[in-house]
């Protein structure tokens, strides 16, 4: 049988009397590309950190790939490579020996995978990393993540600093390592990236996951508000109300009913275009946080 | 792989600090003889008030010359080069051992590097404290040749005994730095408390009546001289049993902040 990659169960966090973790319960199976999506400060951060053994939980049980990462981190970040939502890289080194620092403690690397990378990123490997620029120094690091041979990677805010070209290679790399069998999981605030990249998502908030009901309420929502375009001069339809207005124009609105049996009755010519169906991440996104954030809610 | 890393970061500083600790070893040791005819003209020091500047005086004017230089060589080699120099290159290699990683935001990566706390530690420890013990040794014993220029001896058993009681000293110091940047977040905390710690415990050997209760009693100059004039023993030097055993009571403080050390590492969250 498959043993799953990530088994928490009932995870707890507390620092100076602040809950970071809240009963947190996961499973991710082996082979699995897991996003983990959430506003600052709400847990996604500790709970990579606590898989790999950098922090300690307070109560509950973890599993990373068998082992028990507060019993034995060595044994858990030998078959885990772990990227730090804020890692910097020495300074005093090259590239390259940063490079070779990094991977030297792992006894597999995948050196394909490695030059693809360090070819793709266009990293001057000889040169200090003192001269390198924010986004270089992200590179770096990602690369010295990636390149060892794993089972599991955890990758703490992967896109950060890097522009929109590297990001989608960074994808079709995920992708390619996902096809493999590695299990890869992410945060991530480029939320159409994680969208389109992860096989699931599951949703932080206050140190705690959101319930499935909660996502799918939301979600159900989210389906009734269709965003349309007008024709000029055509007024909004009755049966819907504008929700926003986005800087193209178009509208996103709530509709009484199905939006689909809206459209129908919409007279010919008032609508340019309509997107109705599955919600994309932002706006769901969106719908479960901002709204809590906003009223201060848990 | 940490090893490594730790020694071509202390590298460049351990060359400075031996060719520090050789460039004020051999003009003191070359200039004695103007040095031992000058002292023993002056009277300066007659009336002095400080009683451990009397016995220092008294020892490098001893009317034997050998004797007096002997003394001469434990005020200079071990008394204020290691007291000083050894000190401050101790808490300097101490100092960004921890905090540095913490300060370029590589703490978090080091400590996700499948490797123990204890093994980081240790990792780091050891080519810091070699690059700083093993200078006192090769200056001290160099000692021994610009001796011969002025036609004088340094005892090697002797000077290797000091080399090992100066290098437990600076392990100290090394080991209460290397504490202090597990605990601290950035280096300049770090220097400010173990400097704080080190001007402290000076001004209490300066001040005659606290004198017994400074760390410096236990490296100073009526440590030092006796021991290169061959009146304190190895035994003496490590056993608390046949002596004051101080070398041993300073690695022994030495292995109690390395303890310490590991279990605020093994605590320490990025």
């Amino acid at each position: 049988m498959n043993v799953p990659a990530i088994v928490c169960r009932g995870v707890g966090k507390s620092f100076g009397g602040t809950p970071v973790l809240r009963e947190l319960s996961l499973v991710v199976p082996t082979g699995e590309l897991l996003g983990l999506v959430g506003p600052n400060g709400a847990g996604k951060s500790t709970l990579l950190r606590t898989l790999v053994g950098l922090v300690g939980r307070d109560s509950g049980a973890v599993a990373v790939l068998g082992l028990d990462p507060g019993r034995d981190p060595v044994a858990v970040t030998r078959r885990a490579c772990y990227l730090p939502g804020e890692t910097g890289v020495y300074l005093q080194m090259t590239g390259a020996e940063f490079l070779a620092f990094a991977s030297g403690f792992h006894p597999r690397r995948d050196a394909a995978r490695e030059r693809r990378l360090a070819d793709a990123f266009e990293l001057p490997l000889r040169r200090k990393v003192r001269g390198y620029s924010a986004g270089m120094k992200q590179k770096l690091a990602l690369l010295a993540t990636l390149a060892p041979d794993v089972d599991l990677y955890l990758l703490d805010e992967p896109d950060r600093a890097l522009d929109a070209s590297v990001r989608l290679l960074l994808r079709d790399e995920l992708r390619a390592m996902k096809a493999l069998g590695k299990t890869i999981v992410l945060s991530s605030h480029h939320l159409s990236e994680v969208e389109t990249l992860a096989d699931r998502l599951v949703f932080f908030w206050q140190g705690a996951l959101l319930a499935d009901d909660e996502i799918a309420a939301a979600r159900a929502q989210l389906r009734r508000r269709p965003r349309v375009r007008l024709r000029p001069g055509a007024a909004l339809p009755a049966g819907a109300r504008e929700l926003r207005r986005e800087p193209d124009g178009t509208l996103v609105v709530e509709t009484d009913a199905d939006p689909m049996t809206w459209l129908r009755g919409v007279p010919d010519g008032a609508v340019e275009c309509a997107e109705i169906g599955v919600p994309r991440l932002d706006d769901l996104y969106d719908a479960l946080f901002a709204a809590k954030a906003r009223g201060g809610r848990t | 792989m940490i090893a490594g890393k730790t020694w071509r970061e202390v590298r460049w500083m351990a060359l400075a600090y031996l060719v520090i600790l050789e460039a004020l070893c051999v003009p003191v040791l070359l200039l004695w003889p103007d040095i031992y005819e000058d002292l023993q003209r002056s009277t300066l020091f007659k009336n002095l008030g400080i009683d451990f500047a009397k016995r220092i005086l008294q020892g490098v004017t001893d009317k034997d010359e050998q004797i007096a230089y002997t003394n001469w060589a434990a005020v200079m080699l071990f008394f204020r080069s290691t007291n000083l120099v050894c000190v401050a290159a101790a808490v300097l290699f101490g100092t960004g051992l921890f905090a540095r990683e913490r300060e370029n935001q590589t703490f978090e990566f080091l400590l996700s590097r499948p490797v123990g706390r204890g093994a980081i530690l240790w990792q780091k420890t050891w080519p810091t404290a070699l690059c700083l013990v093993l200078p006192i040794f090769l200056v001290n014993l160099s000692a021994i040749f610009w001796s011969r220029r002025i036609e004088l001896d340094l005892p090697l058993a002797e000077l290797l005994l000091g080399s090992a009681h100066a290098g437990a000293f600076v392990l100290f110091f090394l080991a209460a730095t290397t504490l202090l940047s597990v605990l601290l977040r950035t280096q300049a905390h770090v220097a400010a408390a173990i400097g704080a710690f080190a001007v402290l415990q000076i001004g209490v050997y300066l001040t005659q009546r606290l004198r017994p209760y400074s760390l410096f009693k236990l490296a100073d100059f009526e440590w030092y001289g006796p021991l290169l004039n061959g009146n304190v023993s190895a035994r003496q030097m490590f056993d608390p049993l046949h002596g004051p055993g101080y070398t041993t009571w300073l690695l022994l403080a030495a292995a109690a902040c390395y303890a310490l050390c590991l279990r605020a590492l093994r605590k320490a969250t990025p």
